[in-house]
């Protein structure tokens, strides 16, 4: 589905430590994982800033490896904050998915 | 700058003015604050001005309930300014 | 870096001039993409512009990695570069004078509504 920009932004970041949690990757391969998953609007861009952004409240433990061609490709893994981070990140989305759907449904 | 140039000492803008004087003080000071902003950060001419005239009348209603101005537009006055000038770039 | 070298500036020369040879490897259509990004990044330069060196070495290393990888730079960055860079140099903590404003804005309301008293 495309056009869901707007709608993604602050999810995004929840998305990409999921993807994180479950094995060491990097940017490419996080979002192609992200295209897989059916979000085609989401481009390696916008991943290296949240990434970034990872790195800079220290979510994240960043190892250089040599990539065969090019330069060096930077692998992201979770670290104990990070961790806590994504623990937070379901807990509130879980909170807001179970209001919007009550509200969807007409309850109370 | 550009808005003020297009509607300072015209009739309209005075009316204006005379509408943020009877709100009440946190209110006024809330506008004033948010208003120098959009001089800077918000759109020119007409847009401006029609942005400014909103402001006066949501805040004159927020005011009407007899809520404190930051009930209305939350701590981040900034935040609340960019939804309004451009509602997709928060 | 040496005190002579941060009064004159002259250490940013130097590290400018290393990173426009490394973008001068780039793939053409990267070479254009690098320019803008460049020009976007310049409204976040403190007085120095030193804040940007880290920004844009993150930026190019981004840039080489793909073009090494053979992907199109418009994969990468899509159509809104304007929009890359303001994310980029949030990431990195880097303001703009509209930033500036806004924290000006919503520290004015604060101090004025506690004076003004409940």
């Amino acid at each position: 589905m495309d056009d869901l920009t707007e709608m993604l932004k602050g999810t995004l970041e929840g998305c990409v430590l999921e993807i994180i949690g479950r094995e060491e990757t990097y940017g490419y391969a996080i979002t192609r994982r992200l295209n897989a998953l059916g979000l085609t609007d989401v481009i390696e861009g916008t991943v290296y800033t949240i990434l970034l952004r990872l790195e800079k409240n220290g979510l994240v433990q960043v190892t250089k490896r040599p990539s065969g061609i090019g330069p060096p490709r930077k692998f992201y893994a979770l670290n104990d904050a990070g961790r806590e981070e994504l623990a937070a990140f379901w807990e509130k989305w879980d909170f807001l998915c179970s209001r919007i759907d009550t509200l969807r449904e007409g309850g109370r | 700058m550009a808005i003020r140039d297009i509607i300072e000492g015209k009739r309209r803008w005075r009316a204006h003015l005379a509408r943020v004087r009877a709100l009440p003080p946190d209110y006024q000071i809330a506008y004033k604050e948010i208003q120098r902003y959009l001089f800077k950060a918000g759109p020119a001419g007409l847009a401006g001005e029609g942005l400014l005239a909103g402001i006066v009348d949501f805040l004159a209603e927020g005011a009407a309930t007899g809520r404190g101005v930051l009930e209305l537009t939350g701590n981040d006055v900034a935040g609340f300014c960019d939804g309004l000038i451009s509602p997709s770039r928060q | 870096m040496n005190l002579r070298d941060i009064a004159t500036g002259s250490d940013i020369t130097r590290e400018w001039r290393a990173l426009d040879a490394r973008a001068r490897q780039l793939p053409t259509g990267y070479q254009a993409a690098w320019e803008q990004i460049r020009s976007h990044l310049l409204r976040y330069s403190s007085f120095t512009g030193r804040n940007l060196t880290p920004i844009f070495d993150g930026a190019l290393g981004l840039l080489e990695e793909t073009a090494a990888d053979g992907r199109e730079i418009h994969e990468v960055l899509g159509g809104d570069i304007e929009g890359f860079c303001a994310a980029l140099a949030g990431a990195h903590g880097a303001r703009t004078y509209r930033d500036r404003w806004r924290s000006r804005l919503n520290r004015n309301v604060a101090g004025r509504l506690s004076r003004l008293g409940g």
